[in-house]
């Protein structure tokens, strides 16, 4: 257990707790925090917490929304399309080619991916290929705009984090026994029923982890909403990325990011206990 | 009736998979783009191709990220996996149960935190340690922040882990080590390789984190092509990055028939 | 379990050992924009006086400001933009710059020395210079613009591409209004994000990397943009597209090359100040770079059609009312911070 700790703790807590502080001070004129003189005075006049109380005021809250909106169709939409995806490598496939199915998945990830993300732009643009094939099948009759849409950030962010819920899926569907299964349809469980009641539940812990991974990371992206997003989707990464890269207030940016962290946490805490009191083995 | 359906798994898996390489595809084709801009197809071309075999600065950063990637999936693999482990106890005891709330808590918070947060902590840590930024920063950095992403997925896997497996190989005259690789590990290697492609994909396409802690001939490639920015990007970039994908999956293809071969002996 | 901890650290060693290497010869570690440096530059160099050169890029000014700021970076020389270099000063984070060992700094244009960012140039040389002004789709927009009130017709609803820079979207609202770039009276500052905030519809995406595909590709017919990509674009096609400088005015930004306080070779910095210096080798890097140098004696030895593209190096004329952007101090910073998310954020 040290090891983990050392390596968490050092490079990790306690620069966590430097920010922390950073966020209760005020910006210098060069953007970092700047010194406080009296700190009693600096505590009894609210300006302690003057940047959280800036956080929760507009424009900030919209985006917020905004933000949590995003991940959460995100998530729901990687587990729709990478369980069956998930499934098929884990007890489908001919064992001998799980390893390259799975590779196969995160090969794409290994081209840059501004790149990628390029390729997205040539594919969305108005007159761009996604366009040019609908109008060919007759679908719509003129360009539609797909890209510097929300629709466009899901779009991306779907695509982008399509792996990191296949993967954790892969390592919980693996282990599920079959015979389970063959004992559950030998008792007369019809499909539908045996996996709702049998593949499911085994495979919680999976579809936790997926979504974790794909939660968190998609409420704190910026990159994605910056390249394909266009004017009207700032999120909350984006807010966070302009005043930290920005350098014009890393304090603001500090108690933002960490108002985050602290309702992800939460988020996590309370899901952990309610999975907890209804005996549910999720692995949080 | 099963076989019906595992032939809509089937079609669904390789929808998906379409999907996933569908943008790979555009994005080859374009590395023969002989405009210098994106937007518009002016003819085919292997300039951007010449260009990179005299670029040696772009091999350069290209072999950096390769570096680190290697020694990141390692690490974090390693760690991840021994957190894991340490998560899967059953010690009901308090300060059992207090060591794993920690480690939990210390695990989750990396995949917690914002990235861009993660990238200024990091860069503060080694700020305020006066440790030089190289290479080998990136490496640390990237190890601390992937070793959560093992240590979740082989957790997940170990839930329901059959404890009597243990005390049963125990009891048949195997010692701890015999049965922690003979038992234990059999069966969370799918979660270890899972676990490892993951760390892998991250850290080769890591360019937040990267980009704050990386020093003097330490950039990567991600990192690279994010800084043309000014000048705009060229299809050179496609032309790499074809040639890596392309030397991927050869690498991969090889390494399968090279396995499945010795598996049949 | 035990094997694989071996073998990390095994890894870990060697990245450790072969990142320790090569410190024997004296070697340059050089920190800039990408592009912005021919490598053919670079390996006469490194031929001409056995020092070899590493070097790392940045995206943002922003991004090297804190890069240096952290101490613990050895770059020997770095190329921070005009705004950045005052800030850059007053954090001690720049080594000085000694005019004698810098015999080549005669060659300079007049005009781009003695900023008021680095009086004398104690600290910086610049390195290469530009302009920001918009382009457009010469099919699609008429009649032929000369303003920058183009980018607020609602004519063009959806079809308007401003670059995501903060300074830059400031700097139009400001000489629509007839004030200074570097404003910093609050109420005008204000007024200027009203007229963001209502050009925000208008708008299809604020972006400062691909605004010469996305105006290529139709998405856009008018897009705000620097000079060099733009220049590209008119080049390649110029029966299509057009690059202006409103006659409103706007800033002209500059570029300029400098050493790190936390350099361990300056000694190589000061020759490749030097030797960039030069003509021929500004020059060159006008050539491979496509932007202009503030550097007189390269005039000579660019490429005619550089030196001739108007977009490139505009006549004086046109820059009359043309002004380098200046660190405006934390406060007014913080201030068009905030309104800029105002303006983003709906």
């Amino acid at each position: 257990m040290l090891p983990t700790w050392l390596v968490l703790g050092g490079l990790y807590l306690l620069p966590l707790l430097i920010l922390a502080a950073v966020s209760l001070h005020q910006a210098d004129d060069f953007g970092n925090a700047a010194s406080v003189e009296n700190w009693g005075q600096h505590i009894r006049s609210g300006e302690v917490a003057a940047n959280y109380e800036k956080s929760v005021r507009p424009p900030f809250p919209p985006i917020h929304v905004r933000s949590f909106v995003l991940a959460l169709v995100t998530t729901a939409a990687c587990l729709l399309l990478g369980y069956p995806v998930a499934y098929y490598i884990a007890l489908i496939a001919a064992p001998a080619r799980k390893n390259l199915l799975l590779a196969l998945v995160v090969i794409p990830f290994w081209t840059c991916f501004l790149v990628r993300i390029a390729a997205w732009r040539l594919i969305l643009q108005d007159q761009g290929l996604l366009n040019t094939l609908l109008l060919k099948m007759h679908l719509i009759t003129e360009p539609r705009q797909l890209l510097d849409t929300p629709l466009a950030v899901l779009i991306g962010l779907v695509y982008g984090e399509l792996p990191y819920m296949i993967l954790p899926l892969y390592a919980s569907l693996e282990k599920l026994d079959r015979s389970l299964l063959e004992a559950a349809a030998d008792l007369g469980a019809r499909p539908a029923a045996r996996f709702l009641r049998v593949t499911l539940p085994l495979t919680l812990p999976g579809i936790v982890a997926g979504s974790v991974l794909v939660f968190i990371p998609g409420l704190g992206q910026f990159i994605v909403s910056d390249i394909l997003g266009g004017s009207h989707s700032m999120m909350i990464g984006n807010v966070v990325n302009d005043l930290f890269s920005g350098g014009k207030d890393k304090p603001l940016g500090a108690a933002i990011a960490l108002e985050l962290t602290i309702a992800v946490l939460t988020m996590l805490i309370a899901w952990a206990w309610y999975a907890r009191r209804r005996g549910w083995e999720i692995g949080l | 009736m099963k076989s019906a359906r595992s032939t809509l798994l089937a079609l669904h898996a390789l929808v998906v998979y379409a999907i996933l390489y569908g943008p790979i595809l555009v994005l080859m084709v374009f590395s023969f783009n002989k405009s210098r801009q994106a937007a518009v197809w002016t003819g085919f071309s292997f300039d951007w191709y010449v260009q990179l075999a005299q670029d040696a600065e772009l091999v350069h950063d290209a072999w950096h990220s390769l570096i680190v990637a290697l020694v990141a999936t390692a690490a974090s693999t390693a760690i991840g996996t021994m957190a894991a482990l340490g998560l899967a106890g059953n010690g009901r005891e308090l300060s059992a149960r207090a060591a794993r709330s920690t480690t939990t808590a210390l695990v989750y918070l990396p995949i917690v935190i914002p990235e861009i947060v993660m990238a200024a902590a990091l860069l503060t840590f080694f700020s305020i340690t006066r440790w030089h930024l190289s290479l080998v920063t990136v490496m640390a950095a990237h190890i601390s922040f992937t070793v959560s992403y093992v240590a979740i997925i082989v957790r997940a896997r170990l839930i329901g882990f059959d404890a009597s497996l243990e005390e049963a190989a125990m009891d048949l005259g195997a010692n701890r080590v015999q049965m922690f690789f003979r038992v234990k590990l059999p069966i969370i290697t799918p979660a270890i390789i899972a676990g490892a492609l993951l760390v892998f994909t991250v850290s080769i396409d890591d360019y937040v984190v990267t980009s704050f802690v990386a020093g003097t001939d330490s950039t990567t490639l991600p990192v690279k092509i994010a800084s043309m920015v000014k000048t705009g990007v060229t299809p050179e970039i496609n032309a790499v990055s074809t040639v890596l994908l392309v030397c991927t999956i050869i690498l991969v293809v090889v390494s399968q028939k090279l396995m499945t071969g010795r598996n049949a002996e | 379990m035990k094997n694989r901890r071996l073998f990390a650290l095994a890894l870990a060693i060697v990245a450790v050992v072969l990142n320790g290497c090569g410190k024997s010869a004296p070697v340059l570690h050089i920190y800039i924009w990408d592009a912005y440096l021919p490598p053919a530059v670079v390996d006469q160099f490194t031929k001409r006086t056995g020092i070899s050169v590493t070097i790392d890029h940045y995206g943002s000014n922003e991004e090297l400001m804190a890069k240096l700021a952290s101490g613990v970076t050895s770059y020997d020389l770095c190329v921070p933009s005009d705004y950045v270099v005052q800030p850059l000063i007053q954090q001690k984070l720049l080594h000085g710059l000694d005019h004698a060992r810098l015999p080549h700094v005669s060659n300079l244009t007049p005009r781009f020395v003695n900023q008021a960012f680095d009086p004398g140039n104690q600290y910086t040389m610049p390195y290469l210079w530009g302009t920001t002004g918009l382009a457009y789709n010469k099919k699609l927009v008429n009649p032929a613009p000369d303003s920058w009130n183009v980018l607020f017709d609602p004519a063009y609803k959806g079809k308007i591409l401003m670059l995501d820079d903060k300074r830059e979207c400031f700097v139009v609202a400001l000489k629509l209004m007839g004030k200074s770039v570097n404003e910093t009276d609050p109420a005008t500052l204000r007024a200027a994000a009203d007229m963001l905030k209502k050009q925000h519809d208008l708008v299809r995406t604020y972006d400062s990397t691909n605004y010469d595909n996305t105006l290529l590709s139709k998405d856009v017919v008018v897009a705000h943009g620097w000079n060099g990509q733009m220049a590209k674009v008119v080049s390649d096609h110029p029966d299509d597209y057009a690059y202006i400088l409103p006659k409103e005015g706007g800033d002209i930004w500059l570029d300029n090359i400098a050493i790190p306080a936390g350099a361990q070779n300056v000694d190589a910095a000061y020759q490749f100040i030097d030797y960039v210096l030069e003509g021929e080798t500004a020059a060159q890097i006008v050539n491979g770079v496509n932007y202009a140098s503030p550097n007189e004696a390269a005039k000579a030895h660019i490429d005619p059609k550089i030196l001739n593209d108007p977009n490139i190096y505009p006549p004086d004329s046109a820059l009359k009312n043309w002004e380098y952007l200046n660190a405006l101090g934390g406060a007014t910073d913080r201030m068009i911070s905030d309104l800029w998310t105002e303006i983003k954020a709906k």
